[in-house]
């Protein structure tokens, strides 16, 4: 009898010393949680590796999983012999590998109804799959072999310039790309200045050796970071000790951004008048920038009722009084690491856009003379912080705000620690962002028939 | 921190640039269906599946894709219910012969039913006498009548007999009657030229068969069986 009890008292005890080393902060591994379950499981975990590598994931528990690489190679990091690598790398996703043929890539993720896209930014380049959660290691495959090992074969890197050709086209058909773009390249002197669309004089003259080169020199694993949502951290953290740990080093680092202020005219036949005055702003993570972005909200950063009157909206409250035909203006904000852009971008009838320029401008002058009262100041932090939240609703938005962050600084910070940094800001930040502005070199880039269109030195 | 100030307002679509590679849910009302916008993924059917040229299998009447079919329709279905019908028929004929074929191939081969016939020369037989031989594993009697015989059984009320039978429906040529030498009694063999009606008699249990073989008296019920034979000519018989 004595023994029996024995018995299974020893197989007890074994099973609590299996388990010793289970940390009770930890979620446990494969089990199921109800609806009710603890907060704390659904915390976003950042693990730093020894190589540089930034490791984010959050188990949401959904049925569908996204997984990103985040790299610091966006088009900043172009050098004056490869500019348009970028593009070309955008486009080159879905080429040969060395674990995966381009057939295999499209058919085995197709295969599991998953997708891959690349987005980049002035300074990141996006790989992101999404798939159902069981079939995470299929396009994990692919997506490794995608961002480590691809082989830019010459034949399969020359059949991109019709696509090249076919991106840049329908750019051009949008002009607030054209304006942004023309804008970057004439407010700095390097860096910032690149486009993210392959420029003319390029194409067709992007080689695999740049392709090959640009991946060495920026691919490198202190430059990365791997994000996941619905996924185990273990697992995502395992993933990137294994497989994103072949380039190491910090690779080229990116010239500082030189601000120049400039001006560009791109001149059409459009009856629309498209303009962007801007001026230099503070880098991104700075307490500066979120004044700027706080400044955008209480100047106005676009409709927040569809087909509404802008009752709210500094910017278009004023311009209004310059001018009866039909007009659109929102503050213009772009934060990078190491620079910044503000000011306001306006739409106008080709005789009125002087006029709407100026009142714009005036507007933006109101406020660093202090006509801010504490109400507007208010709604412009909850609005900003309105958009903020709400962009996180999306797994897109949660994936790219995990991943910029991870990026950046190697942590997370949460939601609630960032309400309360926009709560912080004070009306006096606001108004010096705003001075800064008004006593910066200005930017100036506009498109459409530009006969009323006033240049920077006249604005 | 970056990503918030970044992605405020109304511009930040166009801060960045998106290629999608294989992009699995492309919802209606999508605006990128061009196939440039995810080359390894989206195939649309009315430019990327190209459909072969089927003009050499095409009737001729349906050829002009801008021409409407349905004035040949009629004529196109006639025929090919016509060919279709015509072509069953034959091949249920082909079907039913080859299926006879097969099925009859299982019946009597031709050494067997050769022994089923016997060939008998009439002039060895005199008149008035009986020939008895084995034919089927059974007597037969082949008797050569006489003038008298016949015009007697011939005369025979048929009332009086126990199975009414005219001579005349027992024979083919009056002169010569060919008969299954077996008593229809109990099976045994009717002795010729003896009895009470100068026929056959059956010596087992006494039934009288007249020239006709015909029974008149006796226990059994019917009269001698009468083959199939026919003459192919004038000396010969086949019998069976």
């Amino acid at each position: 009898m004595k023994g029996i009890r024995g018995i299974s008292q020893l197989s007890r005890r074994f099973y609590v010393a299996a388990r010793a080393d289970q940390s009770l902060a930890q979620p446990l591994a494969g089990i199921k949680l109800s609806p009710g379950a603890a907060h704390t499981y659904q915390d976003v975990h950042v693990t730093r590796l020894p190589s540089g590598l930034v490791i984010a994931s959050l188990e949401n528990y959904s049925p569908a999983s996204k997984i990103g690489v985040f790299v610091k190679a966006g088009c900043r990091y172009e050098t004056p012999d490869n500019q348009g690598v970028t593009h070309l790398l955008r486009l080159a996703s879905n080429l040969t590998t060395k674990g995966a043929s381009a057939f295999k890539i499209c058919r085995g993720i197709e295969a599991v109804g998953g997708s891959l896209s690349v987005t980049s930014t002035r300074e990141n380049m996006i790989y992101t799959v999404d798939c159902l959660r069981n079939d995470i290691d299929t396009v994990m495959e692919y997506l490794i072999n995608v961002t480590t090992a691809p082989e830019f074969r010459p034949w399969e890197v020359s059949d991109l310039t019709p696509r090249v050709k076919m991106d840049k086209a329908q750019a051009a058909q949008n002009t607030q790309i054209a304006v942004v773009e023309g804008l970057h390249e004439a407010a700095y002197k390097n860096a910032l200045c690149n486009s993210l669309y392959c420029p003319d004089h390029m194409v067709g003259n992007i080689q695999a050796e740049h392709l090959h080169q640009f991946v060495q020199n920026n691919f490198t694993s202190a430059r990365m970071a791997l994000v996941g949502l619905g996924i185990d951290h273990a697992v995502l953290k395992q993933v990137g000790e294994q497989f994103l740990n072949i380039r190491s080093g910090a690779g080229t680092t990116g010239a500082k951004a030189q601000y120049r202020g400039g001006e560009i005219r791109l001149a059409s036949i459009s009856s629309l008048v498209h303009s962007a005055v801007v001026s230099q702003s503070a880098a991104a993570g700075t307490n500066e920038a979120l004044a700027f972005s706080v400044l955008q909200h209480l100047l106005g950063a676009g409709p927040h009722v569809k087909r509404g009157s802008n009752a709210s909206n500094k910017l278009v409250q004023g311009v209004a009084k310059a001018t009866a035909d039909p007009f659109d203006v929102s503050a213009f904000n772009a934060s990078y690491s190491d620079s910044g852009l503000f000011g306001v971008y306006t739409i106008s009838q080709v005789a009125a856009a002087g006029d709407v320029i100026k009142a714009a401008l005036a507007q933006v002058k109101a406020v660093a003379d202090g006509g801010v009262t504490a109400a507007d100041l208010t709604r412009a932090k909850a609005q900003l912080k309105g958009q903020f939240l709400m962009s996180l609703e999306t797994s897109e938005g949660f994936l790219e705000a995990m991943g910029t962050q991870a990026l950046a600084d190697g942590s997370y910070r949460s939601p609630e620690e960032i309400s309360k940094n926009i709560d912080n800001v004070s009306l006096s930040d606001v108004a010096n962002a705003a001075k800064k502005f008004v006593s910066g070199k200005k930017t100036m880039a506009s498109s459409g028939n530009l006969i009323k269109t006033p240049f920077v030195d006249e604005i | 921190m970056m990503s918030l100030a970044a992605r405020s307002g109304a511009l930040s679509p166009y801060l960045q640039a998106t290629k999608h590679t294989v992009k699995s849910l492309v919802f209606p009302g999508a605006t990128e269906l061009v196939p440039a916008a995810a080359p390894g993924g989206i195939r649309l059917a009315h430019t990327d599946l190209k459909i072969p040229d089927f003009n050499d299998y095409r009737r001729l009447e349906v050829i002009d894709p801008k021409k409407s079919s349905q004035e040949s329709s009629e004529g196109r279905r006639a025929f090919s219910y016509l060919v279709t019908g015509a072509t069953t028929v034959v091949g249920v004929y082909a079907a039913k012969t080859v299926v006879t074929q097969f099925v009859s191939s299982m019946s009597a081969s031709a050494d067997v039913l050769a022994l089923s016939k016997i060939e008998i020369k009439l002039s060895d037989i005199p008149e008035g006498k009986n020939m008895t031989f084995k034919w089927r594993g059974k007597p037969l009697f082949v008797r050569h009548r006489t003038e008298k015989e016949i015009d007697a059984e011939a005369a025979v009320n048929i009332a009086e007999l126990r199975d009414p039978e005219h001579d005349k429906d027992r024979v083919v040529n009056p002169k010569w009657v060919i008969v299954l030498g077996v008593c229809t009694h109990l099976g045994c063999v009717p002795i010729a030229n003896a009895g009470d009606f100068g026929g056959y008699y059956c010596p087992c249990h006494g039934s009288h068969y007249d020239a006709s073989g015909r029974i008149r008296k006796g226990p059994a019920p019917l009269n001698l069986e009468v083959p199939y034979y026919e003459f192919p000519d004038e000396d010969t018989v086949i019998v069976g």
